[in-house]
Protein backbone atom coordinates (compact mmCIF):
# COMPACT_ATOMS: atom_id res chain seq x y z
CA UNK A 1 0.00 0.00 0.00
CA UNK A 2 2.48 2.14 0.92
CA UNK A 3 4.46 1.28 -2.35
CA UNK A 4 1.58 1.85 -4.16
CA UNK A 5 0.89 5.38 -2.89
CA UNK A 6 4.74 6.04 -4.03
CA UNK A 7 4.45 5.20 -7.14
CA UNK A 8 1.18 7.11 -7.92
CA UNK A 9 2.89 10.38 -5.77
CA UNK A 10 5.94 9.76 -8.26
CA UNK A 11 4.06 10.38 -11.59
CA UNK A 12 1.69 12.98 -10.08
CA UNK A 13 5.19 14.75 -9.04
CA UNK A 14 6.54 14.04 -12.68
CA UNK A 15 3.28 14.97 -14.17
CA UNK A 16 3.36 18.30 -12.19
CA UNK A 17 7.12 19.08 -12.62
CA UNK A 18 6.31 19.13 -16.19
CA UNK A 19 3.13 21.16 -16.17
CA UNK A 20 5.10 23.32 -14.12
CA UNK A 21 7.98 23.98 -16.03
CA UNK A 22 5.83 24.39 -19.30
CA UNK A 23 2.98 26.86 -18.34
CA UNK A 24 0.47 24.21 -16.79
CA UNK A 25 -2.65 26.15 -17.09
CA UNK A 26 -1.70 27.52 -20.77
CA UNK A 27 -4.38 26.32 -22.70
CA UNK A 28 -7.25 25.24 -20.08
CA UNK A 29 -7.68 29.03 -20.07
CA UNK A 30 -6.75 29.58 -24.00
CA UNK A 31 -10.24 31.05 -24.78
CA UNK A 32 -10.22 31.28 -28.71
CA UNK A 33 -10.96 28.22 -30.30
CA UNK A 34 -10.14 26.60 -32.65
CA UNK A 35 -6.63 27.99 -33.04
CA UNK A 36 -5.02 28.92 -35.94
CA UNK A 37 -1.20 28.01 -36.72
CA UNK A 38 1.32 28.75 -39.28
CA UNK A 39 0.61 27.12 -42.54
CA UNK A 40 4.38 26.56 -43.42
CA UNK A 41 5.60 25.10 -40.37
CA UNK A 42 2.79 22.30 -40.50
CA UNK A 43 3.72 21.59 -43.76
CA UNK A 44 7.34 20.74 -43.10
CA UNK A 45 5.91 18.80 -39.84
CA UNK A 46 3.80 17.00 -42.43
CA UNK A 47 6.02 16.27 -44.62
CA UNK A 48 8.68 15.09 -41.84
CA UNK A 49 6.89 13.32 -39.61
CA UNK A 50 3.63 11.80 -41.23
CA UNK A 51 5.01 8.91 -42.62
CA UNK A 52 6.97 7.69 -39.58
CA UNK A 53 4.89 4.63 -38.10
CA UNK A 54 2.17 4.70 -41.62
CA UNK A 55 2.18 5.76 -44.94
CA UNK A 56 0.89 9.40 -45.28
CA UNK A 57 -2.86 9.94 -45.52
CA UNK A 58 -3.99 12.13 -47.57
CA UNK A 59 -5.63 15.58 -46.41
CA UNK A 60 -8.42 14.98 -48.89
CA UNK A 61 -9.47 12.64 -46.80
CA UNK A 62 -11.33 14.18 -44.20
CA UNK A 63 -13.30 17.55 -43.35
CA UNK A 64 -12.10 20.54 -41.41
CA UNK A 65 -13.32 19.19 -38.44
CA UNK A 66 -11.98 15.84 -38.18
CA UNK A 67 -8.70 16.95 -39.08
CA UNK A 68 -8.44 18.29 -35.77
CA UNK A 69 -9.69 15.11 -33.93
CA UNK A 70 -7.24 12.92 -36.33
CA UNK A 71 -3.69 15.45 -35.44
CA UNK A 72 -4.87 15.86 -31.92
CA UNK A 73 -5.14 11.98 -31.66
CA UNK A 74 -1.63 11.72 -33.28
CA UNK A 75 -0.35 14.66 -30.96
CA UNK A 76 -1.20 12.04 -28.26
CA UNK A 77 0.57 9.31 -30.03
CA UNK A 78 3.80 10.99 -31.93
CA UNK A 79 4.34 13.38 -29.20
CA UNK A 80 3.71 16.15 -31.32
CA UNK A 81 4.04 19.41 -29.10
CA UNK A 82 0.68 22.00 -28.63
CA UNK A 83 1.91 24.37 -30.88
CA UNK A 84 2.84 21.70 -33.41
CA UNK A 85 -1.00 19.95 -33.73
CA UNK A 86 -1.70 24.09 -34.14
CA UNK A 87 0.34 24.55 -36.83
CA UNK A 88 -0.34 20.43 -38.51
CA UNK A 89 -4.04 21.45 -38.37
CA UNK A 90 -3.52 24.63 -39.88
CA UNK A 91 -2.00 22.99 -42.94
CA UNK A 92 -4.37 19.71 -43.30
CA UNK A 93 -7.19 22.60 -43.38
CA UNK A 94 -5.78 23.91 -45.93
CA UNK A 95 -4.90 21.33 -47.61
CA UNK A 96 -8.25 19.74 -48.30
CA UNK A 97 -9.85 21.25 -50.90
CA UNK B 1 -7.03 39.88 -118.46
CA UNK B 2 -10.51 39.49 -117.30
CA UNK B 3 -9.64 39.60 -113.36
CA UNK B 4 -7.78 43.51 -114.36
CA UNK B 5 -11.51 44.06 -115.85
CA UNK B 6 -13.57 42.58 -112.66
CA UNK B 7 -11.70 44.84 -110.48
CA UNK B 8 -12.60 48.06 -112.05
CA UNK B 9 -15.74 47.53 -112.87
CA UNK B 10 -16.24 47.12 -108.80
CA UNK B 11 -14.35 50.20 -108.02
CA UNK B 12 -16.85 51.80 -110.29
CA UNK B 13 -20.24 50.25 -108.72
CA UNK B 14 -18.55 51.25 -105.33
CA UNK B 15 -17.43 54.64 -105.95
CA UNK B 16 -21.28 55.42 -107.05
CA UNK B 17 -22.58 53.96 -104.42
CA UNK B 18 -21.33 55.49 -101.89
CA UNK B 19 -21.69 58.85 -103.80
CA UNK B 20 -25.05 58.54 -103.97
CA UNK B 21 -25.45 58.37 -99.88
CA UNK B 22 -24.39 62.24 -99.07
CA UNK B 23 -26.76 63.02 -101.83
CA UNK B 24 -29.81 61.01 -100.43
CA UNK B 25 -29.42 62.27 -96.78
CA UNK B 26 -29.08 65.48 -98.36
CA UNK B 27 -31.90 65.25 -100.33
CA UNK B 28 -34.79 65.60 -97.15
CA UNK B 29 -34.00 67.65 -93.91
CA UNK B 30 -36.21 65.51 -92.05
CA UNK B 31 -34.29 62.40 -93.19
CA UNK B 32 -30.77 63.59 -91.64
CA UNK B 33 -32.39 64.70 -88.53
CA UNK B 34 -33.72 60.90 -87.72
CA UNK B 35 -30.20 59.63 -89.01
CA UNK B 36 -28.34 61.95 -86.58
CA UNK B 37 -30.75 61.32 -83.62
CA UNK B 38 -30.18 57.42 -84.75
CA UNK B 39 -26.81 57.83 -84.34
CA UNK B 40 -26.70 59.57 -81.67
CA UNK B 41 -29.10 57.01 -79.78
CA UNK B 42 -26.39 54.01 -81.18
CA UNK B 43 -23.30 56.27 -79.67
CA UNK B 44 -25.03 56.11 -76.06
CA UNK B 45 -25.96 53.02 -76.62
CA UNK B 46 -22.64 52.44 -77.16
CA UNK B 47 -20.45 54.21 -74.39
CA UNK B 48 -22.96 52.31 -72.25
CA UNK B 49 -21.73 48.94 -73.52
CA UNK B 50 -17.82 50.39 -73.37
CA UNK B 51 -19.23 51.86 -69.96
CA UNK B 52 -20.18 47.83 -68.56
CA UNK B 53 -17.61 46.38 -70.14
CA UNK B 54 -14.66 48.30 -68.18
CA UNK B 55 -16.70 47.55 -64.84
CA UNK B 56 -16.46 43.45 -66.13
CA UNK B 57 -12.78 43.87 -67.04
CA UNK B 58 -12.11 45.49 -63.50
CA UNK B 59 -14.09 43.29 -61.53
CA UNK B 60 -11.97 40.26 -63.41
CA UNK B 61 -9.03 42.21 -62.68
CA UNK B 62 -9.34 41.58 -58.70
CA UNK B 63 -9.22 37.75 -58.84
CA UNK B 64 -7.70 38.04 -55.96
CA UNK B 65 -10.43 39.66 -53.97
CA UNK B 66 -12.77 36.78 -55.23
CA UNK B 67 -9.78 34.11 -54.00
CA UNK B 68 -9.91 36.26 -50.37
CA UNK B 69 -13.96 36.31 -50.60
CA UNK B 70 -13.91 32.52 -51.48
CA UNK B 71 -11.39 31.60 -48.38
CA UNK B 72 -13.08 33.94 -45.56
CA UNK B 73 -15.73 32.02 -46.79
CA UNK B 74 -14.68 28.35 -46.21
CA UNK B 75 -12.77 29.59 -42.95
CA UNK B 76 -16.76 30.68 -42.02
CA UNK B 77 -18.00 27.45 -42.77
CA UNK B 78 -14.78 25.74 -41.36
CA UNK B 79 -15.79 28.01 -38.02
CA UNK B 80 -19.23 26.74 -37.97
CA UNK B 81 -18.56 23.10 -38.29
CA UNK B 82 -16.14 23.30 -35.16
CA UNK B 83 -18.27 23.25 -32.29
CA UNK B 84 -16.62 23.14 -28.85
CA UNK B 85 -17.39 19.46 -28.54
CA UNK B 86 -15.99 17.59 -31.91
CA UNK B 87 -16.94 13.88 -33.03
CA UNK B 88 -15.26 11.38 -34.87
CA UNK B 89 -15.48 7.94 -35.96
CA UNK B 90 -12.47 6.27 -37.17
CA UNK B 91 -10.82 2.74 -37.10
CA UNK B 92 -9.90 0.11 -38.92
CA UNK B 93 -10.93 -3.50 -40.66
CA UNK B 94 -9.39 -6.37 -42.11
CA UNK B 95 -10.13 -9.33 -43.14
CA UNK B 96 -8.00 -12.35 -44.23
CA UNK B 97 -7.18 -16.29 -45.49
CA UNK B 98 -4.15 -18.06 -44.43
CA UNK B 99 -3.07 -21.46 -45.26
CA UNK B 100 -0.19 -23.61 -42.59
CA UNK B 101 1.79 -26.45 -44.03
CA UNK B 102 -0.37 -29.79 -43.41
CA UNK B 103 -3.51 -28.18 -43.18
CA UNK B 104 -6.26 -26.84 -45.06
CA UNK B 105 -6.67 -22.88 -45.49
CA UNK B 106 -9.06 -21.11 -43.73
CA UNK B 107 -10.76 -17.66 -44.28
CA UNK B 108 -9.95 -15.95 -40.99
CA UNK B 109 -8.81 -12.25 -39.77
CA UNK B 110 -12.13 -11.11 -39.73
CA UNK B 111 -11.80 -8.10 -37.19
CA UNK B 112 -13.34 -4.42 -36.88
CA UNK B 113 -11.73 -1.78 -34.72
CA UNK B 114 -13.82 1.14 -34.76
CA UNK B 115 -12.26 3.92 -33.18
CA UNK B 116 -13.96 6.45 -31.40
CA UNK B 117 -13.06 10.40 -30.49
CA UNK B 118 -14.82 12.83 -28.98
CA UNK B 119 -12.81 16.12 -28.44
CA UNK B 120 -13.58 18.87 -26.17
CA UNK B 121 -11.57 21.95 -27.27
CA UNK B 122 -7.83 21.46 -27.21
CA UNK B 123 -8.59 20.34 -23.40
CA UNK B 124 -10.09 16.97 -23.12
CA UNK B 125 -10.09 14.11 -25.58
CA UNK B 126 -11.48 10.98 -25.36
CA UNK B 127 -10.10 7.71 -27.20
CA UNK B 128 -11.52 4.29 -27.52
CA UNK B 129 -11.33 1.84 -29.52
CA UNK B 130 -13.28 -1.36 -29.71
CA UNK B 131 -12.18 -4.86 -30.97
CA UNK B 132 -14.89 -7.10 -32.95
CA UNK B 133 -13.33 -10.51 -33.89
CA UNK B 134 -14.66 -13.61 -35.38
CA UNK B 135 -13.61 -16.31 -33.71
CA UNK B 136 -12.77 -19.90 -34.81
CA UNK B 137 -16.43 -21.37 -32.72
CA UNK B 138 -18.42 -18.93 -34.51
CA UNK B 139 -18.52 -16.54 -31.35
CA UNK B 140 -17.88 -12.75 -31.89
CA UNK B 141 -15.16 -11.43 -29.38
CA UNK B 142 -15.44 -8.17 -27.86
CA UNK B 143 -12.72 -6.46 -26.34
CA UNK B 144 -12.32 -2.70 -25.36
CA UNK B 145 -8.47 -2.16 -26.77
CA UNK B 146 -8.27 0.90 -24.95
CA UNK B 147 -10.45 3.64 -23.78
CA UNK B 148 -9.17 6.95 -22.35
CA UNK B 149 -9.62 10.37 -20.95
CA UNK B 150 -6.84 12.61 -22.21
CA UNK B 151 -6.23 15.64 -20.51
CA UNK B 152 -3.63 18.18 -22.52
CA UNK B 153 -2.63 20.09 -19.54
CA UNK B 154 -0.73 22.13 -21.88
CA UNK B 155 1.38 22.44 -25.25
CA UNK B 156 4.55 19.45 -23.88
CA UNK B 157 2.02 17.18 -21.83
CA UNK B 158 -1.00 14.98 -21.84
CA UNK B 159 -2.45 12.89 -19.07
CA UNK B 160 -3.63 9.97 -20.32
CA UNK B 161 -6.23 8.08 -17.59
CA UNK B 162 -8.21 5.04 -18.42
CA UNK B 163 -7.27 1.67 -20.61
CA UNK B 164 -4.10 2.20 -22.75
CA UNK B 165 -1.79 0.22 -25.40
CA UNK B 166 0.82 0.10 -23.10
CA UNK B 167 3.89 2.62 -24.25
CA UNK B 168 6.54 0.31 -24.26
CA UNK B 169 8.23 -0.24 -27.53
CA UNK B 170 6.27 0.73 -30.77
CA UNK B 171 4.83 -2.14 -32.37
CA UNK B 172 1.88 -2.01 -29.70
CA UNK B 173 1.29 1.38 -29.67
CA UNK B 174 1.77 2.41 -33.22
CA UNK B 175 2.28 -0.70 -35.61
CA UNK B 176 -0.19 -2.99 -34.34
CA UNK B 177 -3.30 -1.61 -36.94
CA UNK B 178 -3.56 -3.74 -39.40
CA UNK B 179 -3.85 -0.97 -42.08
CA UNK B 180 -0.46 0.15 -40.80
CA UNK B 181 1.34 -3.24 -40.24
CA UNK B 182 3.00 -4.13 -43.10
CA UNK B 183 3.07 -7.87 -42.47
CA UNK B 184 -0.23 -9.77 -41.88
CA UNK B 185 0.29 -10.51 -38.97
CA UNK B 186 2.65 -9.47 -35.32
CA UNK B 187 6.34 -10.63 -34.83
CA UNK B 188 6.26 -13.60 -32.83
CA UNK B 189 6.83 -12.49 -29.13
CA UNK B 190 4.16 -9.18 -29.30
CA UNK B 191 0.95 -10.59 -29.25
CA UNK B 192 -0.71 -12.33 -26.11
CA UNK B 193 1.58 -14.20 -23.97
CA UNK B 194 4.70 -12.74 -25.80
CA UNK B 195 7.36 -11.08 -24.46
CA UNK B 196 6.06 -7.56 -25.19
CA UNK B 197 3.19 -6.20 -22.87
CA UNK B 198 0.03 -5.19 -25.16
CA UNK B 199 -1.72 -2.69 -22.59
CA UNK B 200 -2.14 -1.61 -18.95
CA UNK B 201 -4.69 0.04 -16.52
CA UNK B 202 -3.35 3.65 -14.88
CA UNK B 203 -2.20 7.05 -15.77
CA UNK B 204 0.26 8.14 -17.70
CA UNK B 205 1.63 11.16 -18.96
CA UNK B 206 3.29 11.79 -22.43
CA UNK B 207 4.24 14.63 -24.77
CA UNK B 208 6.78 16.55 -26.62
CA UNK B 209 9.46 19.24 -26.73
CA UNK B 210 11.79 20.20 -29.29
CA UNK B 211 12.08 22.17 -32.54
CA UNK B 212 15.25 20.60 -34.00
CA UNK B 213 15.88 17.91 -32.62
CA UNK B 214 12.13 16.71 -30.92
CA UNK B 215 11.94 14.25 -28.70
CA UNK B 216 8.83 12.12 -26.94
CA UNK B 217 8.39 10.91 -23.67
CA UNK B 218 5.86 8.54 -21.94
CA UNK B 219 5.70 7.66 -18.44
CA UNK B 220 3.39 5.64 -16.42
CA UNK B 221 2.35 4.17 -13.08
CA UNK B 222 -0.23 0.95 -13.77
CA UNK B 223 -2.05 -1.95 -12.05
CA UNK B 224 0.45 -4.28 -14.06
CA UNK B 225 0.50 -7.97 -15.37
CA UNK B 226 -0.57 -11.45 -13.75
CA UNK B 227 1.39 -14.73 -14.55
CA UNK B 228 -0.16 -17.43 -15.69
CA UNK B 229 1.98 -21.20 -14.33
CA UNK B 230 1.57 -24.29 -15.07
CA UNK B 231 2.09 -27.60 -12.90
CA UNK B 232 3.79 -30.86 -14.47
CA UNK B 233 4.17 -33.86 -12.30
CA UNK B 234 3.89 -31.83 -9.32
CA UNK B 235 6.22 -29.14 -10.30
CA UNK B 236 5.37 -25.71 -11.66
CA UNK B 237 7.15 -23.34 -14.12
CA UNK B 238 5.77 -20.13 -15.38
CA UNK B 239 3.73 -20.25 -18.40
CA UNK B 240 3.18 -17.00 -19.92
CA UNK B 241 2.91 -13.16 -18.84
CA UNK B 242 -0.48 -11.77 -18.94
CA UNK B 243 -0.06 -7.90 -19.73
CA UNK B 244 -3.43 -7.34 -21.56
CA UNK B 245 -4.70 -4.66 -19.01
CA UNK B 246 -6.39 -5.65 -15.73
CA UNK B 247 -8.49 -3.14 -14.12
CA UNK B 248 -7.55 -4.56 -10.10
CA UNK B 249 -4.47 -5.11 -9.27
CA UNK B 250 -4.21 -8.42 -7.06
CA UNK B 251 -0.81 -7.98 -5.76
CA UNK B 252 -1.59 -4.24 -4.64
CA UNK B 253 1.92 -3.36 -6.59
CA UNK B 254 1.89 -1.05 -9.47
CA UNK B 255 4.08 -0.97 -12.14
CA UNK B 256 5.86 1.93 -13.23
CA UNK B 257 7.70 2.31 -16.70
CA UNK B 258 8.21 4.58 -19.91
CA UNK B 259 9.64 5.65 -23.54
CA UNK B 260 12.02 8.25 -24.56
CA UNK B 261 11.77 8.46 -27.97
CA UNK B 262 14.67 11.34 -29.63
CA UNK B 263 14.29 12.14 -33.04
CA UNK B 264 17.76 13.81 -34.18
CA UNK B 265 17.03 14.48 -38.12
CA UNK B 266 13.48 14.16 -40.14
CA UNK B 267 13.10 10.44 -40.73
CA UNK B 268 15.29 8.74 -37.82
CA UNK B 269 13.75 7.86 -34.72
CA UNK B 270 15.27 5.97 -31.82
CA UNK B 271 13.68 4.85 -28.58
CA UNK B 272 14.42 3.10 -25.29
CA UNK B 273 11.81 1.66 -23.17
CA UNK B 274 11.60 0.57 -19.47
CA UNK B 275 9.25 -0.93 -16.84
CA UNK B 276 9.51 -2.31 -13.23
CA UNK B 277 7.26 -3.28 -10.60
CA UNK B 278 5.96 -6.69 -8.88
CA UNK B 279 4.10 -9.57 -10.46
CA UNK B 280 2.20 -12.54 -9.19
CA UNK B 281 0.86 -16.10 -10.29
CA UNK B 282 -2.66 -15.83 -10.69
CA UNK B 283 -3.90 -19.02 -12.53
CA UNK B 284 -2.00 -22.40 -12.49
CA UNK B 285 -3.33 -24.83 -15.39
CA UNK B 286 -2.99 -28.18 -15.03
CA UNK B 287 -1.70 -29.40 -18.60
CA UNK B 288 -2.69 -33.25 -17.69
CA UNK B 289 -5.71 -32.60 -16.59
CA UNK B 290 -6.53 -29.68 -18.62
CA UNK B 291 -7.97 -27.70 -16.07
CA UNK B 292 -7.03 -23.88 -14.28
CA UNK B 293 -7.30 -23.22 -10.67
CA UNK B 294 -7.18 -18.95 -9.64
CA UNK B 295 -4.81 -18.81 -6.80
CA UNK B 296 -2.60 -15.72 -5.37
CA UNK B 297 1.07 -16.29 -5.71
CA UNK B 298 3.70 -14.23 -3.78
CA UNK B 299 5.02 -11.29 -5.53
CA UNK B 300 7.72 -11.70 -8.48
CA UNK B 301 9.96 -8.95 -9.52
CA UNK B 302 8.91 -7.85 -12.97
CA UNK B 303 11.40 -5.71 -15.16
CA UNK B 304 11.20 -5.00 -18.85
CA UNK B 305 13.56 -3.43 -21.43
CA UNK B 306 13.11 -2.37 -24.92
CA UNK B 307 14.77 -0.26 -27.53
CA UNK B 308 13.99 0.35 -31.06
CA UNK B 309 14.42 2.46 -34.17
CA UNK B 310 12.53 3.25 -37.50
CA UNK B 311 14.22 5.01 -40.18
CA UNK B 312 12.58 6.65 -43.70
CA UNK B 313 14.76 7.48 -46.40
CA UNK B 314 12.76 8.15 -50.29
CA UNK B 315 10.90 4.93 -50.53
CA UNK B 316 12.68 3.20 -47.73
CA UNK B 317 11.26 2.23 -44.49
CA UNK B 318 13.53 0.38 -42.23
CA UNK B 319 12.50 -0.50 -38.36
CA UNK B 320 13.42 -2.87 -35.33
CA UNK B 321 12.88 -3.79 -31.96
CA UNK B 322 14.21 -5.61 -29.14
CA UNK B 323 11.67 -6.37 -25.80
CA UNK B 324 12.57 -8.33 -23.25
CA UNK B 325 10.72 -9.15 -20.10
CA UNK B 326 12.22 -10.40 -17.01
CA UNK B 327 10.03 -12.12 -13.83
CA UNK B 328 11.85 -13.20 -10.58
CA UNK B 329 11.32 -16.28 -8.66
CA UNK B 330 8.89 -16.86 -6.03
CA UNK B 331 10.21 -20.34 -4.24
CA UNK B 332 6.84 -20.58 -1.44
CA UNK B 333 3.89 -19.14 -2.63
CA UNK B 334 1.38 -20.99 -4.86
CA UNK B 335 2.68 -22.21 -8.10
CA UNK B 336 6.40 -21.23 -6.94
CA UNK B 337 8.76 -21.84 -9.30
CA UNK B 338 12.23 -20.25 -10.32
CA UNK B 339 12.04 -16.89 -12.75
CA UNK B 340 12.07 -16.44 -16.25
CA UNK B 341 12.70 -14.59 -19.66
CA UNK B 342 11.07 -13.61 -22.23
CA UNK B 343 12.87 -11.62 -25.07
CA UNK B 344 12.38 -11.35 -28.79
CA UNK B 345 13.49 -8.50 -31.41
CA UNK B 346 12.80 -8.00 -35.33
CA UNK B 347 14.49 -5.97 -37.86
CA UNK B 348 11.78 -5.09 -41.16
CA UNK B 349 12.45 -3.43 -44.40
CA UNK B 350 9.54 -2.32 -46.83
CA UNK B 351 10.05 -0.88 -50.05
CA UNK B 352 7.64 1.20 -51.66
CA UNK B 353 7.58 1.60 -55.56
CA UNK B 354 4.71 4.20 -56.33
CA UNK B 355 4.95 3.70 -59.49
CA UNK B 356 2.75 0.04 -59.46
CA UNK B 357 1.83 0.49 -55.87
CA UNK B 358 3.74 -2.29 -54.83
CA UNK B 359 5.99 -2.56 -52.04
CA UNK B 360 7.97 -5.80 -51.06
CA UNK B 361 8.56 -6.57 -47.18
CA UNK B 362 10.92 -8.66 -45.44
CA UNK B 363 10.81 -9.50 -41.41
CA UNK B 364 13.08 -11.40 -39.50
CA UNK B 365 12.15 -12.21 -36.20
CA UNK B 366 13.74 -14.31 -33.14
CA UNK B 367 11.35 -14.85 -30.25
CA UNK B 368 12.93 -16.84 -27.20
CA UNK B 369 10.88 -18.11 -24.80
CA UNK B 370 11.15 -19.75 -21.25
CA UNK B 371 9.46 -23.03 -23.47
CA UNK B 372 11.21 -24.54 -25.96
CA UNK B 373 8.10 -25.36 -27.81
CA UNK B 374 6.92 -21.34 -28.31
CA UNK B 375 10.49 -20.54 -29.56
CA UNK B 376 10.62 -19.61 -33.33
CA UNK B 377 13.19 -18.04 -35.61
CA UNK B 378 11.03 -16.49 -38.17
CA UNK B 379 11.45 -15.03 -41.87
CA UNK B 380 8.74 -13.54 -43.22
CA UNK B 381 8.35 -11.95 -46.60
CA UNK B 382 5.38 -9.91 -48.24
CA UNK B 383 3.72 -8.08 -51.24
CA UNK B 384 1.88 -5.26 -50.85
CA UNK B 385 -0.74 -3.58 -52.87
CA UNK B 386 -1.62 -0.23 -52.03
CA UNK B 387 -5.11 0.84 -53.34
CA UNK B 388 -4.29 3.74 -51.60
CA UNK B 389 -2.30 4.24 -48.35
CA UNK B 390 -5.08 3.04 -46.13
CA UNK B 391 -6.49 0.13 -48.22
CA UNK B 392 -3.36 -2.30 -49.06
CA UNK B 393 -4.13 -6.23 -49.78
CA UNK B 394 -1.15 -8.16 -48.53
CA UNK B 395 0.24 -11.06 -49.99
CA UNK B 396 2.94 -13.19 -46.82
CA UNK B 397 4.90 -16.28 -47.03
CA UNK B 398 6.04 -17.10 -43.83
CA UNK B 399 9.19 -19.97 -42.52
CA UNK B 400 9.16 -21.13 -39.11
CA UNK B 401 12.66 -22.57 -37.60
CA UNK B 402 11.09 -24.28 -34.37
CA UNK B 403 12.35 -26.83 -31.85
CA UNK B 404 11.12 -30.31 -31.86
CA UNK B 405 7.22 -30.40 -30.92
CA UNK B 406 6.42 -27.36 -31.79
CA UNK B 407 2.93 -26.35 -32.16
CA UNK B 408 3.84 -23.56 -34.82
CA UNK B 409 3.71 -24.23 -38.84
CA UNK B 410 6.93 -24.75 -40.14
CA UNK B 411 5.36 -22.33 -43.00
CA UNK B 412 2.45 -20.35 -44.00
CA UNK B 413 0.68 -18.34 -46.48
CA UNK B 414 -1.00 -15.19 -45.62
CA UNK B 415 -3.27 -13.27 -47.41
CA UNK B 416 -5.10 -10.28 -45.99
CA UNK B 417 -7.39 -6.68 -46.77
CA UNK B 418 -7.05 -3.96 -44.36
CA UNK B 419 -8.88 -0.87 -44.55
CA UNK B 420 -8.12 2.08 -42.30
CA UNK B 421 -10.74 4.42 -42.16
C1 LIG C 1 4.12 7.78 -33.63
C2 LIG C 1 3.52 7.15 -34.75
C3 LIG C 1 2.62 8.00 -35.64
C4 LIG C 1 2.93 9.18 -36.27
C5 LIG C 1 4.27 9.92 -36.26
C6 LIG C 1 1.73 9.58 -36.98
N1 LIG C 1 0.74 8.66 -36.80
FE1 LIG C 1 -1.13 8.73 -37.61
N2 LIG C 1 -1.61 7.02 -36.62
C7 LIG C 1 -0.77 6.29 -35.80
C8 LIG C 1 -1.50 5.16 -35.26
C9 LIG C 1 -0.93 4.12 -34.32
C10 LIG C 1 -2.80 5.23 -35.78
C11 LIG C 1 -3.95 4.27 -35.54
C12 LIG C 1 -4.65 4.60 -34.29
C13 LIG C 1 -5.35 3.44 -33.73
O1 LIG C 1 -5.73 2.53 -34.47
O2 LIG C 1 -5.56 3.43 -32.50
C14 LIG C 1 -2.84 6.41 -36.64
C15 LIG C 1 -3.99 6.83 -37.33
C16 LIG C 1 -4.03 7.89 -38.20
C17 LIG C 1 -5.18 8.25 -38.99
C18 LIG C 1 -6.52 7.53 -39.00
C19 LIG C 1 -7.50 8.21 -38.09
C20 LIG C 1 -7.23 7.99 -36.63
O3 LIG C 1 -7.16 8.99 -35.89
O4 LIG C 1 -7.08 6.84 -36.21
C21 LIG C 1 -4.83 9.36 -39.71
C22 LIG C 1 -5.70 10.13 -40.69
C23 LIG C 1 -3.46 9.69 -39.36
N3 LIG C 1 -3.00 8.77 -38.46
C24 LIG C 1 -2.76 10.77 -39.86
C25 LIG C 1 -1.49 11.15 -39.41
C26 LIG C 1 -0.86 12.40 -39.74
C27 LIG C 1 -1.46 13.48 -40.62
C28 LIG C 1 0.35 12.41 -39.12
C29 LIG C 1 1.38 13.53 -39.09
C30 LIG C 1 0.93 14.71 -38.43
C31 LIG C 1 0.49 11.15 -38.41
N4 LIG C 1 -0.66 10.42 -38.60
C32 LIG C 1 1.63 10.76 -37.70
C33 LIG C 1 0.54 6.57 -35.53
C34 LIG C 1 1.23 7.68 -35.98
Amino acid sequence: MKKQMTNIYRVMTLSVLLGAGSGFFQTAVAAEWPVKGDFVKGAQLWVENCNRCHSYRDPQELRDDQWITTIYHMRIRAGFTGQQARDLVTFMQKSNK
Amino acid sequence: MKKRDNTILRKAVMAVVIGAFPLTSMAGGSDYDVLQDQVKVLQQQLERVQKALKEIETKSASKQDMETAKSEFREEISNAMTPNTLVHLAGYANVGYDSEAGKDGSFNAIQFSPILHYQYKDIFMLEAELEFKAEADGETEVEMEYMSIDWFMNDYSILVAGKFLSPIGTFRQNLHPSWINKMADAPPGFGHDGAAPTSDVGLQVRGGFGEKVRSNYAVYVANGPELNAASEDGEFELEGIMAEGFSTDVDGEKTIGGRYGIIPMAGLEIGLSAATGKAAVTNIVDEDAGTSMSVLGNSRSYDVFGADFSWQRKALDFRGEYIQTKIGEDLTGPGASEGADWKTWYLQAAYMIPSVSLEPVLRYTDFDSPHASEDVKQWSAGLNYHFSNHLIAKLNYQSNDVNKGSRIPENKWLVQLAYGF
